[in-house]
């Protein structure tokens, strides 16, 4: 089920005050941040985020496609590496 | 036969349902394009006039995506996922479900026919 249209949005408040304040700045460093539920608004457009995916970050450059996206839709928090090989008994790749 | 929407060629079944072999059209909007070009949903393809069939395409053209066109604008989408290389567009790139179903079984219509690995419970290696 989706988002009840009546509370707009989830964005992260303190994620959000973070961009805003270096808005302004001209040097834009990542930002660091766990909130992967929050959704891209148009003002995180150009900033790059180092999203948490429960064991690392992962950089996030957000571009204008992913507006109305969340964070973690762009950080994977599973890593499939293959299935093993019976025969060989060893993980192949 | 009459000819709607480029290519479909619907037969002798009542326009109602004979619009509905147009890719793009359901129940819906097969009723919705015969209420607004005021043709009679029960006549049968073959029996429709010129001037209904061509009440009915215009409506088409004027207010639905169809054919070779909708599916563009699918494909487009999917597209669009996997260029921001997004968790749903990685499930279309692996073939795997992309709303959350389960993979341990099933999910066959995504994953294609079963391919039997050597070893496992029941199967001789």
């Amino acid at each position: 089920m989706s988002r009840s249209l009546k509370k707009g949005p989830f964005v992260d408040e303190k994620l959000y005050r973070k961009v805003e304040k270096q808005s302004s700045a001209t040097n834009k460093r990542p930002i660091k941040t766990w909130a992967r539920a929050c959704t891209i608004v148009p003002e995180f457009v150009g900033y790059t985020f180092q999203v948490h995916n429960g064991r690392h970050f992962t950089e996030v450059f957000v571009t204008e496609d992913m507006v109305g996206h969340k964070l973690g839709e762009f950080s994977p928090t599973r890593l499939f590496r293959g299935h093993t090989n019976k025969k060989e008994g060893i993980k192949l790749r | 036969m009459p000819r709607i929407a480029g290519v479909d060629i619907p037969e002798n079944k009542k326009i109602r349902y004979a619009l509905r072999y147009i890719y793009g059209i359901g129940p819906q909007f097969a009723d919705e394009i015969l209420k607004d070009a005021s043709v009679d949903p029960d006549l049968r393809a073959k029996d429709l006039d010129d001037q209904q069939l061509s009440a009915i395409a215009t409506y088409i053209d004027a207010n639905l995506i169809v054919e070779g066109a909708l599916r563009r604008q699918t494909q487009q989408h999917i597209q669009r996922l996997r260029d921001i290389r997004s968790y749903r567009g990685d499930r279309h790139r692996r073939g795997l479900p992309v709303r959350g179903q389960r993979t341990r079984c099933n999910a066959r219509t995504r994953k294609g026919k079963k391919k039997t690995v050597a070893g496992k419970k029941g199967v001789k290696g």
